[in-house]
């Protein structure tokens, strides 16, 4: 359908550098409209460099050189976070009104309020934003994710670019947003504005692009179709890149032998390490759960759902951190005192969180190690030096060796620190651990190492009961048991076998379902 | 010489140059003041004193080496005070959770603020007479209230992240996780907010001697000097230029110095925007993925260089902290 027509985007040897250093080293690719092209790699491989020098945005103080064509001039963009490139201080209309009256300067001045207004919804629809016209006059602060990014997409839509530059649009997302956010890319596709799709999170790539090239280091090393690719990867690069992206490792599959045992004792009541009963929690007035029975069995548990659906604010109730709720949790038996600082020692260490931001959760002034081994010194009343010894080893099971721990957290990476972060729950030797999405927002390697880490600690320790908050599959079935939230309810749970195989609630089926499937819609592009 | 744009310690060359003199003065000025001579006649010129004589007719060197310390030593002893009260409240303020109590340490604050400080200090002097020790006390309670404020502010955005949390997880004690994390989190804004106070507090302390609180109306002071020696100033201005210089050079010189403290050093060569080093090794051992830096330091203090260490083979490249870095298009 579009063959023959010009390409909406051509990139010759581009090369960006900073200081010495290629950010970008001698990238050429081209951008065929009406289709998506995909740049997949590690983080920091040159990817988001790439897009933005499309749009002649390099890093302050980089030489930049290379033949960038854009005929049409114009390129849309659309951040991973898309509510920071919205002013929070004016109504979405006003946002794209401003686009569209630089438009319609050439008509006469009765004709521009509807010409303004056919163009807004034109742009709306275009981005498949439901009920556009009653969102104009909303704020951004008032819209759920979805939508902002769908009112981000619809700005740089409105500008007429025929190239678009998606970032990392689905990296965080649960396995229904992803679906959302790729029948988006693919419609605005079929319009016929080209796609440039910058992502790490393969299955979407694999689904939704047209052509894929490979970064590494500033370099493409390969490039092809999606089925060229995952079939027959030339590049030893691409093998390891593409196969750390298969689903669940079959060597560290989920510990099917603890998931028989437990479900065979029936109610399980006497093994459970932690119950909750008659939960409702709130955030000020509102009520945002309600959860009349919950059970935890010892092993590895999962609580799945979509975002806002309440598993974080169940998971801060079960570690103290969130302290108003009425009902009760019971640690075997005992209920455990709503909040922190009411809670013994002992309490404490047997009930430990690991944050989803590891970086925020460190303190960035002192050295990793003595953070870890702080768990132990506060409370087990550990000697220090006992204490130190400890967390060194704890960190090196984990993969940290001894000279990165004692640096500072600014000087390890995010995966790393969720790492330490793991460590230092482990370290108080909890009954429970709770994990808050730790591998959201990770890259495809770093997800698959952490998910190899939980899977190897259940078994290491077979008398911790670890929970998984998580909108994500593959960590989901990491898990014996499951539990489905949605909207503050718990609206499944049960041995995760059971649920992944024959789920009864479409939520459930819609996150566990293996990979966004825009099938359907590649077959209908020309 | 603009301290911003000059690079390494020279930045601090200007306000020690002008800090230097007056300190020094004050500090080691009594050691050697020696005896005092005979009074001379008010207001004089040479005969001895190279400075001249000041308005009951004592050498006005000697006032001036005298004189500096009682200023200084207020000073700091007000500033040190105000802080001492100020930062536990704030950070009480700051990190609890309930809001009644926030309430309960600021609303009282506020009010206070909405008095003078001069109005303040002259009534209280007017009743109770104080004496430096006095002084000092008035001047840290007409600071606190700003300095509670100024800190509570300085550390909420701290005090909110989940680090605290996870102290408080770990079981760590309040004042460790309130000193040493959040305010160590908020140093250099409370430093920089240090630097202000103690211009402002010298000001208060030298304007309360002007109008004979807390200190003798002969006293050997800077401050009292330039007042008291207004009269003569035509006749011989040495005795109001010479402490008024001193006290100017040292406010100027306080300011300085914390500005140049708190600005931070220029970058090096081969650092990008965020301060990042080359990756000492590519990354090409087989399928282990670049070892790339660690994402922007808070700071942005230059990292030093590091040893190629053997990058763990399920190590993933670094997440940015917080808001991804990504979410900045001029990056």
């Amino acid at each position: 359908m579009h063959l023959n027509e010009p390409d909406a985007a051509e990139v010759q040897d581009l090369r960006v550098e900073i200081d010495g250093r290629a950010l970008v080293d001698g990238v050429s690719l081209r951008v065929p409209p009406g289709r998506i092209t995909a740049l997949i790699g590690a983080s920091g491989s040159g990817k988001t460099t790439t897009g933005l020098a499309l749009l002649h945005e390099h890093p302050p103080g980089a030489r930049v050189t290379g033949e960038i064509r854009v005929p049409d001039g114009l390129v849309g963009y659309v951040p991973q976070h898309p509510a920071t490139v919205l002013n929070p201080a004016r109504p979405v209309a006003a946002l794209l009104q401003d686009i569209a009256r630089t438009q319609i300067r050439h008509l006469p001045r009765r004709d521009r309020r509807t010409a303004i207004r056919q163009r807004i919804l034109r742009a709306l629809g275009q981005a498949r934003l439901q009920d556009g016209e009653t969102l104009l006059n909303r704020y951004p602060h008032q819209l759920s994710g979805g939508q902002q990014q769908r009112v981000v997409l619809a700005q740089a839509l409105l500008t007429g670019a025929g190239i678009l530059v998606a970032d990392e649009p689905t990296t965080g997302q649960d396995a229904v947003t992803k679906q959302q956010i790729a029948d988006q890319l693919a419609a605005v596709a079929r319009e016929g504005i080209a796609v440039l799709l910058l992502s790490h999170d393969l299955e979407v790539v694999r689904a939704l692009a047209d052509h894929v090239h490979v970064l590494r280091a500033g370099r493409i090393v390969e490039s092809g179709t999606p089925e060229q690719l995952w079939s027959r990867p030339q590049h030893s690069w691409t093998r390891a890149l593409l196969t750390s992206a298969a689903a669940t490792e079959p060597s560290e599959g989920p510990p099917v032998q603890n998931g028989t045992d437990e479900t065979a004792s029936g109610p399980a009541a006497a093994t459970t390490v932690l119950r909750v009963r008659s939960l409702i929690a709130r955030h000020g007035k509102s009520t945002v759960l309600r959860t009349p029975e919950l059970l935890l069995p010892p092993g590895c548990s999962a609580i799945m759902g979509r975002s806002g659906s309440g598993k974080t604010t169940l998971a801060r109730c079960l570690a103290g951190l969130h302290r108003s709720y009425d009902g009760e949790i019971l640690l075997d038996g005992v209920a455990l005192p709503r909040s922190l600082r009411d809670r013994t020692r002992e309490q404490l260490a047997a009930v430990q969180y690991v944050f989803q931001d590891a970086r925020a959760a460190f303190d960035e002034h002192r050295p990793v190690l003595d953070q870890v081994a702080r768990s132990a010194i506060r409370l087990r009343a550990a000697p220090r030096t006992e204490a130190l010894a400890e967390a060194e080893r704890t960190l090196s099971t984990l993969g940290l060796p001894g000279d990165l721990v004692r640096r500072r957290p600014t000087e390890l990476s995010g995966g790393e620190l969720q790492r330490a972060a793991l460590a230092r729950a482990l370290l108080a030797r909890p009954r429970v651990l709770i994990c808050d999405e730790i591998t959201s927002g990770q890259d495809a390697v770093t997800r698959r190492s952490l998910r190899t880490l939980l899977a190897g600690l259940v078994r290491t320790h077979p008398e911790l009961s670890l929970v998984l908050i998580t909108h994500d599959r593959d960590t989901a079935t990491l898990a014996t048991r499951i539990a489905v939230l949605d909207d503050g309810h718990v609206v499944e749970q049960g041995p995760a076998d059971e649920l992944v195989t024959a789920p009864q609630h479409p939520l459930t089926a819609a996150l566990l379902q293996p990979a966004p499937d825009v099938g359907v819609m590649s077959g209908m592009r020309g | 010489m603009n301290p911003r744009t000059v690079p390494g310690p020279r930045r601090f060359t200007l306000a020690l140059l002008i800090l230097t003199v007056p300190l020094l003065l004050a500090l080691l000025g009594p050691l050697f003041a020696g005896e005092p001579g005979p009074r001379a006649a008010s207001f004089t010129l040479g005969g001895g004193h190279w400075a001249g004589t000041d308005f009951v007719g004592r050498d006005v060197w000697r006032q001036v080496l005298l004189g500096g310390r009682p200023v200084v030593l207020t000073a700091l002893a007000a500033t040190a005070l105000a802080y001492a009260v100020a930062l536990p409240l704030g950070l009480i303020a700051a990190l609890t959770h309930r809001r009644w109590l926030e309430e309960l340490v600021m609303r009282p604050f506020d009010v206070l603020l909405a008095v003078p400080s001069l109005l303040f200090l002259l009534l209280v002097a007017a009743v109770l007479t104080p004496d430096a020790g006095g002084l000092a006390l008035l001047v840290a309670l007409v600071n606190i209230p700003d300095a509670v404020r100024a800190v509570r502010a300085a550390t909420a955005e701290a005090a909110a992240r989940p680090a605290v949390e996870a102290l408080r997880m770990q079981g760590e004690t309040w004042w460790r996780t309130a000193i040493g994390y959040v305010g160590r989190s908020a140093l250099r804004t409370l430093a920089a907010d240090a630097g202000v106070r103690l211009a402002g507090v010298l000001y208060l302390v030298a304007t309360a001697a002007f109008l004979g609180i807390g200190a003798e109306p002969d006293a050997a002071d800077w401050a009292v000097m330039v007042d008291r020696n207004r009269t003569g100033m035509f006749l011989q201005p040495w005795a109001v230029v010479l402490p008024a210089v001193l006290i100017m050079a040292l406010t100027m010189g306080t300011n300085l110095l914390f500005d140049a403290a708190l600005t931070r050093p220029d970058r090096g060569p081969g650092q990008d925007r965020r301060g990042r080093r080359p990756a000492a090794d590519r990354g090409d051992q087989g399928t282990a993925p670049d070892r790339r830096d660690r994402g922007p330091a808070p700071d942005r203090v230059p990292q030093p260089g590091r040893t190629p260490a053997p990058p763990s083979p399920t190590d993933g490249p670094p997440r940015a902290p917080g808001r991804d870095e990504k979410s900045n298009p001029c990056i």
